[in-house]
């Protein structure tokens, strides 16, 4: 009965600890993303070409690459080519996606004829899309699998092609 | 300040283009919009808002939360959404429910306990304190040995030996 006192104390105590460790613990500028292994938000959009409406549920079935970009977006525009790279190398096996993250369709369109595209971009015109998908920031990258779940993101632009190599493993298996 | 904004447009970084058009919403529903944006973090900001953010990521999400109101959605919906996708983070104010509540409550606790301990050990001290010495002690008398005198003398007759 005695030790009973001490026992509650250095649980209250440990529980605190274990508390401030978890607050304490991660970066404060690292924004949570929650929606790691839960299901793709689906979304219906338009082509930025065609004006076509495009949704997600049309590609179940295929794993998908997400690509949220803008072109005020200096990385945005630096992984382009790393983008188009990986397109060319797995345009059999998944589906490739951009989707304009808060710009406007001039923008992006001479930005597009002057560097060249391959794979579909899409135009969210309030970026509501972004958010449904818990985006922090530009450029962001979602790897879906042919189930529709997400498997990961990755909150920084490509700099090398074998980045997105990895990645891709995940989902194609 | 011009300087830095020629320097960042000359390295590439550029900002986001403002929108033709915002879509704010009828006057009373529009008011709900900014008082749920003040309560909600905007993702890219330090601790700021995403009513007082004029960032482009809050514009998106404030946006985002003008969707979920012509929904006609609840208060605690629109945090729920907000919730699933970036943690309780969102929330410019914890929530005081869960494991937060050890944050709120814990103190209070260790300090109830630390009472209860200085009680304790205060009426502890009370009845150790030495009585008054009686009639056979005063006439010299030895006090009566303890476990410890016993195992003194023990270790004295060993060393002896």
């Amino acid at each position: 009965m005695k030790r009973v006192g001490p026992i509650i104390a250095l649980a209250i105590i440990g529980l605190l600890i274990f508390v401030l460790f978890k607050a304490f613990g991660n970066d404060p500028h690292e924004v949570p993303f929650l929606l790691n292994g839960k299901p793709a938000p689906n979304f219906k959009i338009k082509r930025l070409d065609t004006d076509q409406e495009v949704t997600l549920e049309q590609f179940k079935g295929r794993p998908i690459v997400l690509n949220f970009w803008a072109t005020w977006c200096g990385p945005c525009k630096a992984e382009h080519p790393v983008l188009e790279y990986a397109w060319k190398k797995y345009e059999k096996d998944a589906v490739f996606l951009g989707i304009v993250f808060e710009d406007n369709e001039q923008n992006t369109k001479r930005f597009l004829a002057e560097n060249g595209w391959s794979f579909p971009q899409l135009f969210d015109p309030k970026s509501t899309v972004a958010v449904d998908y818990g985006v922090s920031g530009v450029p962001e990258t979602y790897f879906i699998t042919k189930e529709g779940i997400i498997q990961g993101k990755v909150a920084a632009p490509f700099s090398h092609p074998m980045q997105i190599d990895a990645r891709m493993k995940g989902i194609l298996q | 300040m011009t300087l830095a904004l020629l320097v960042s447009l000359m390295l590439g970084q550029g900002y986001a283009p403002q929108r033709q058009g915002l879509d704010p919403l009828e006057a009373e529903k529009e008011a709900r919009v900014m008082r749920l944006g003040k309560q909600l973090r905007c993702a890219v900001c330090q601790g700021v808002s995403i009513a007082d953010s004029p960032a482009s990521m809050a514009r998106a999400q404030l946006d985002k939360v003008r969707e979920l109101v012509s929904e006609n959605k609840s208060d605690e919906e629109i945090y729920a959404y907000f919730i699933e996708r970036y943690g309780e983070w969102v929330l410019l104010q914890p929530t005081t429910g869960g494991l937060n509540s050890v944050l709120w409550l814990g103190p209070l606790a260790l300090l109830g306990i630390g009472l209860i301990v200085i009680v304790m050990q205060s009426k502890k001290s009370a009845v150790m304190l030495p009585m008054p010495q009686t009639a056979a002690a005063a006439e010299g008398a030895s006090p009566a040995p303890t476990s410890d005198d016993a195992l003194l003398a023990q270790v004295r007759a060993d060393q002896e030996k």
